[in-house]
C-alpha cells in the first residue's frame, strides 16, 4: 500500500507543480472571477433587484451554484487554495535548483560547458598570463569585478554580478503567499459593520454585515457632525468628531473625515455617510403679542420644552412633520426629508386655561392660529443630524502591505535586474598556439547581454594590443551564437 | 481625422507638398483661432489650447499618415515636430487645468482623457526616438485627436472633488493606471507591427480588422430599439449631465430611423468576414479580392453612419419608451458610442493601408526580432505598474471605505489583467514563448485592459462610478 501512496503523492505533486496546471488554474481563476462581475452578487444587489433581473429557476441555480456569491463561495476559495498551493509546490520543486546555483556558482567551466555554451568567442594570445591579465583589465574598465580561479588542472577568470536576481522570482511567490494569508486572515477572524450615532450619543454595539451585532469592549462617542459643501452644493467634506470611552473613561479623540479614519485596537471607524434625522433639534421664531402692544421678541423651542412667553402664556413644540401632506383633516408626514416641514405649537395661557393649537404654516381647518394671543414669524429650523461609520476590522491587512512591499522589490529584481557570469579560460587553440575562450551568460534580456559581451570582447582585444603583434591583431574573433 | 485623410488621398508623390499644406493648414487654422482669440480678449485659456494641440496633432497625424502611405522619410521630421508643438499645448492646458482646478487632472473622464493624450503622444517620441518605431504615430497620432475632439464633447467645467476622491492616493492611483494601460497600448500596437513583420497573411488582418468592426456594430445594436430607432442616453444640457430616471438608471431617448442606418452598415461590415469565411471554405483566392472591395465600401458607409449619428445626436429632442414626453441629448451624452463609430473607421483605414502599402510598411518598421524583444520590454514595464496600480488602489480603498478589496467589477478585472499579463510572463520565461504566440496574449492582455477601462464603467454596476 505505501508504494501506491507515495507514488499517488509524488504525481499529485508533480501535477500541482508544473506550469501547465499553474496556467490552467489562471484561467479558471479568470473565468470565475469574470462570471462573479456579470452575474448580479448576492450582498450588494437587494433581493427584489435579483429577483427581477433572473427567472425563480434561474436564481435557484445561480443560488445553489454559489454563482450570486461566487468570491466567498467554498468552490472559490478552494480555487484559491489551489492557487496557493500550486505556487508552493512550483517554488519549492525549483527552489533547490537555483539555491544550488545561487549558492554554489559555477566559476570554472570544463571542456563539455565550453562547448555548448551559446555566446562565446576565442580570442588568440600570446601566453596565459598575458592573456588573463588583459582580460582582467577589461572587466575592470567595464565595471566588473573579477577573481581567479585556481584548480588543480586549470587556471581561468570569473566574473559575475547580480547574482540575487535568481531567487528574485521566489521573492514574488513568497509575497503573493504573503498577500492570500492576510486575505485568509481577515476572511477567518475580521469583520465590518456599520454603526449609527447622533451627535451627543455614544455605543458599543455594531450592527454586522452579516446581520447580528456586536458588542465592542469600549464605546464610541459622537461628539459632533456635519458636512460643508463647495458653492454649488456639492459636498466638500463630511466629518465627526468621535471620542473613544472605555470603562467610562475617554482615553482617545479624533476628528474623522472621509479618507481619515480613527483607529482603535485593530478596530476602524471611517466616515461612510451623514445625513438628517428628519427629528426636530431647534426652530427659532419671532413670537409678537398679536394685539400689536410690545416689541417682538425672538426664542428658541426644542421638542416639548416649555418656553415661557410673558408671565401666563407658555408656547411648546409639539409636533415636527419634516415633509407634511394633508388628507381627510389629518397631517401625514410624506418622508423623513426636511423638504416641507410643517410644526405644531401649543400656546397655553394659564388665564384663560385655553390651549390653542397653532400650526406653522397656518393648515386651514386644523389650525386655530387666529385666535392665539401672540403670532409666530418662523426665522430658523434645525434639524438632528447623524452620522453614519464603517467599522472593520482587518488584522491580515499588514501581511497585505508587507506582500505589496515586497512584491515591488521582487518584481524589480526579476525585470530589471539581470545575473550576467563571464568565464575566460586559456585553452590551446587548433593550430598549437594559445587563445583565450571568453563565455558569457545572463539569465534574461540576452540581446542586451550580447552587447555588454562584444563590448568586452573588444576591450579584451584593445588590451592585448600594445604587446602583441601586429598579425594577431586581425586574429579571428569569432562569435557565435 | 477627416482632414488627415482628405489630405493622404490628395498627396501627390513629391513630398514636398503634403509639408506645405499641412503647414498652411496649420497656420490658417492658427491665425483664425487667432483672430478669435484677440475678438474675445483671453489668451490662454485652456480651451484654445486644446484648440491649438488638435491643429498640431491633426497636422502630425496627416503627416504621419502620408509618411505611412509613401514612405518619404522627410515627413517623419516635421510630423514629429508638429507633435512636439501639441505636446506643448497639451502640456500647458494641463497644468492649466491643474492651477484652475487645484488637483492633478485626474478626477472626472474629461480630464483623463487630458492626461491620457498627453501620455500618449508622449510616448509616440519616446518610441520614435529610442526605438525607431518610426510608423507608429500613424496609429497613435489618430487616437489623440478622437482623444481630443471628445474632450471638446464632454462636460469640461472644473469640478470640486467630492470628498472621497480627495487624496493623494487616488494621484498615485491614477497615474500609475494611465502609464500602466499606455504602456499595454504600446505594446499592442508593437505586437500588431510584429505580426505585420512575421508575415502573417494580409487575409488574418481583413478577418481581425472586419471582426472587430462587427463586434463595434454588434455593441451599437445592442441599443436597437423598436420601430428601427436607436437609443442614447438623454443629456441634461443646462447641468451637463446625463439624466438620470433614479439613482444609477440613465434615461434613454430613442432616435427614429437611426437604427436601420445602423444594421445596414453592420450588414455592410459583416459581408467582408463573411466573404472571408465563404474563401477558407471553397479555397477560392478571387473572394478575398471582393472582401477587400467590401471593406472600402463599408468604410464609405460607416463614415455615412458617422456623419448621420453626429447630425442626429448632437442635439434635438426624442421621445422615450421610459417616459413620456421629449427628451433633449448630445453628442456628450454618447461618448462611447462615438468612439466606436470613429475606431471602426481607423481600423478599416489601416487595414486599406497595409493592404496597398504592405512592402513600404515592412520596408519601414524594424525587424520581427526587434518587435518581439521590444513587446516583451515594454510588458516588462506595464506589468510592475500593473501591480503598483492595483496596490494604490487597494490602499486607497482601505483608507476611503474600509477595505482593501471589496471585489467590486473593476477591481475585479484590474486583476483579471494582472493575472492574464502574469501567464504571459510565465510562458514567455519559463516556457520560451517567442513570435506569435507572444504576440497573440499580448493583443489578448491589451483587449483585457480595454474591457477594464470602458466595458466595465459602462456596462457592470460598482464603485468606480466616476471613471
Amino acid at each position: 500500500m505505501a508504494p501506491s501512496l507515495r507514488s499517488a503523492v509524488r504525481k499529485t505533486w508533480q501535477t500541482l507543480s508544473s506550469i501547465k496546471t499553474g496556467v490552467v488554474l489562471i484561467i479558471l481563476v479568470v473565468i470565475f472571477s469574470a462570471a462573479g462581475t456579470v452575474i448580479l452578487q448576492r450582498p450588494i444587489t437587494e433581493p427584489d433587484d435579483m429577483q427581477r433581473a433572473y427567472s425563480p429557476a434561474m436564481l435557484r441555480f445561480l443560488d445553489a451554484t454559489g454563482l450570486t456569491d461566487v468570491f466567498h463561495a467554498p468552490w472559490f476559495v478552494a480555487l484559491m487554495i489551489l492557487v496557493s498551493l500550486c505556487i508552493i509546490a512550483a517554488s519549492v520543486e525549483r527552489f533547490p535548483n537555483s539555491w544550488r546555483y545561487f549558492a554554489r556558482p559555477y566559476k570554472s567551466p570544463d571542456a563539455g560547458f565550453r562547448r555548448v555554451l551559446p555566446i562565446q568567442a576565442h580570442i588568440a594570445i600570446r601566453d596565459d598570463e598575458q592573456g588573463l591579465s588583459a582580460a582582467e583589465r577589461a572587466l575592470r574598465h567595464l565595471g566588473f569585478r573579477s577573481e581567479r580561479i585556481v584548480r588543480t588542472d586549470s587556471f581561468s577568470l570569473f566574473s559575475e554580478r547580480h547574482r540575487i536576481s535568481e531567487m528574485a522570482v521566489y521573492i514574488v511567490h513568497a509575497s503573493l503567499l504573503l498577500i492570500f494569508l492576510g486575505g485568509i486572515v481577515d476572511a477567518l477572524y475580521g469583520w465590518r459593520g456599520f454603526l449609527m450615532l447622533n451627535p451627543g450619543t455614544a455605543s458599543n454595539q455594531i450592527e454586522m454585515r452579516n446581520g447580528g451585532t456586536r458588542t465592542l469592549p469600549f464605546s464610541i462617542r459622537c461628539d459632533a457632525t456635519g458636512e460643508e459643501t463647495y458653492s454649488d452644493g456639492t459636498p466638500r467634506k463630511y466629518w465627526s468628531k468621535l471620542a473613544v470611552v472605555e470603562n467610562g473613561r475617554e482615553v482617545s479623540r479624533k476628528e474623522i473625515v472621509v479618507n481619515d479614519p480613527l483607529v482603535y485596537q485593530g478596530a476602524r471607524f471611517y466616515q461612510a455617510s451623514y445625513g438628517r434625522t428628519g427629528k426636530l433639534d431647534e426652530l427659532i421664531v419671532n413670537a409678537a403679542r398679536a394685539d400689536g402692544k410690545g416689541a417682538p421678541q425672538q426664542i428658541a423651542l426644542k421638542m416639548n420644552e416649555v418656553v415661557p412667553l410673558d408671565a401666563e402664556t407658555t408656547v411648546q413644540v409639539t409636533e415636527f412633520i419634516p415633509d407634511y401632506v394633508v388628507e381627510d383633516g389629518h397631517v401625514y408626514a410624506r418622508s423623513n426629508d426636511v423638504t416641507n416641514p410643517a410644526v405644531h405649537l401649543v400656546v397655553t395661557s394659564a388665564k384663560t386655561k385655553q390651549a390653542i393649537n397653532y400650526w406653522l404654516p397656518e393648515i386651514p381647518g386644523i389650525a386655530e392660529n387666529q385666535s392665539s394671543p401672540y403670532t409666530f414669524d418662523p426665522k430658523d429650523l434645525k434639524t438632528g443630524q447623524f452620522t453614519g461609520l464603517q467599522v472593520s476590522h482587518e488584522p491580515g491587512q499588514w501581511a497585505v502591505w508587507a506582500g505589496v512591499v515586497l512584491m515591488a522589490i521582487g518584481l524589480t529584481f526579476v525585470f530589471y535586474v539581470v545575473h550576467m557570469r563571464f568565464w575566460i579560460v586559456p585553452v590551446p587553440d587548433a593550430r598549437g598556439g594559445s587563445a583565450l575562450w571568453v563565455g558569457g551568460s545572463a539569465n534574461r534580456n540576452r540581446d542586451a547581454f550580447e552587447h555588454t559581451f562584444k563590448k568586452l570582447v573588444e576591450q579584451i582585444q584593445k588590451e592585448l594590443k600594445p604587446a602583441s603583434v601586429a598579425a594577431d591583431e586581425k586574429a579571428a574573433a569569432s562569435i557565435a551564437r | 481625422m477627416a482632414r488627415a485623410t482628405v489630405e493622404q488621398q490628395q498627396q501627390p508623390a513629391t513630398g514636398a507638398a503634403l509639408i506645405v499644406m499641412v503647414g498652411l493648414s496649420i497656420a490658417f487654422l492658427l491665425f483664425m483661432a487667432f483672430l478669435n482669440v484677440v475678438k474675445s480678449g483671453n489668451l490662454l485659456n485652456e480651451a484654445n489650447l486644446l484648440y491649438a494641440a488638435l491643429i498640431f496633432y491633426a497636422g502630425a497625424g496627416a503627416l504621419y499618415l502620408g509618411f505611412g502611405v509613401t514612405g518619404t522619410e522627410s515627413y517623419i521630421k516635421f510630423a514629429s515636430l508638429a507633435t512636439w508643438a501639441g505636446l506643448i499645448a497639451n502640456t500647458a492646458a494641463m497644468a492649466h487645468r491643474w492651477y484652475e482646478a487645484g488637483h492633478p487632472p485626474f478626477a472626472s473622464i474629461y480630464e483623463m482623457l487630458l492626461s491620457f493624450v498627453w501620455t500618449l503622444a508622449a510616448l509616440t517620441l519616446i518610441a520614435e526616438k529610442r526605438y525607431g518605431v518610426k510608423v507608429i504615430g500613424t496609429v497613435t497620432m489618430p487616437v489623440a485627436i478622437v482623444g481630443v475632439i471628445l474632450m471638446q464633447l464632454l462636460p469640461s467645467e472644473v469640478r470640486p472633488l467630492v470628498p472621497a476622491l480627495q487624496s493623494t492616493w487616488l494621484h498615485v492611483h491614477v497615474s500609475l493606471a494611465m502609464l500602466a494601460y499606455a504602456a499595454c497600448a504600446l505594446s499592442f500596437a508593437l505586437a500588431m507591427m510584429f505580426l505585420i513583420q512575421d508575415r502573417m497573411k494580409t487575409e488574418t488582418f481583413l478577418a481581425a480588422t472586419t471582426l472587430f468592426t462587427v463586434a463595434i456594430y454588434a455593441g451599437i445594436l445592442t441599443r436597437f430599439e423598436r420601430w428601427g430607432g436607436l437609443s442614447v442616453v438623454a443629456w441634461d444640457a443646462q447641468n451637463k449631465q446625463e439624466v438620470f430616471l433614479s439613482r444609477g438608471v440613465r434615461l434613454f431617448v430613442t432616435i427614429p430611423d437611426l437604427g436601420w442606418l445602423m444594421l445596414l452598415v453592420f450588414a455592410a461590415v459583416a459581408a467582408p468576414l463573411a466573404l472571408y469565411i465563404l474563401a477558407g471554405f471553397k479555397k477560392n483566392e478571387g473572394l478575398i479580392a471582393i472582401a477587400n472591395r467590401a471593406v472600402f465600401i463599408s468604410i464609405l458607409l460607416q463614415t455615412l453612419a458617422l456623419v448621420f449619428f453626429i447630425l442626429r445626436a448632437r442635439d434635438g429632442s426624442y421621445p422615450s419608451l421610459d417616459a413620456d414626453g421629449l427628451y433633449a441629448t448630445s453628442l456628450a451624452a454618447s461618448p462611447f458610442m462615438l468612439s466606436a463609430l470613429v475606431g471602426g473607421i481607423f481600423a478599416n483605414l489601416l487595414y486599406l493601408l497595409l493592404l496597398w502599402r504592405r512592402a513600404d510598411l515592412e520596408r519601414l518598421l524594424p525587424d520581427a526580432d526587434q518587435l518581439d524583444r521590444i513587446t516583451y520590454k515594454t510588458i516588462c514595464i506595464a506589468f510592475p505598474l500593473l501591480t503598483l496600480m492595483i496596490a494604490a488602489g487597494a490602499f486607497w480603498a482601505n483608507r476611503a471605505w474600509g477595505s482593501y478589496w471589496n471585489w467590486d467589477p473593476k477591481e475585479t478585472w484590474a486583476a483579471i489583467t494582472w493575472l492574464v499579463y502574469a501567464g504571459y510572463l510565465h510562458m514567455r520565461i519559463t516556457r520560451g514563448w517567442r513570435g506569435r504566440r507572444a504576440a497573440y496574449f499580448a493583443i489578448l492582455g491589451f483587449a483585457v485592459v480595454m474591457f477594464t477601462f470602458f466595458g466595465v464603467t459602462y456596462l457592470l454596476p460598482g464603485l468606480h462610478a466616476y471613471a
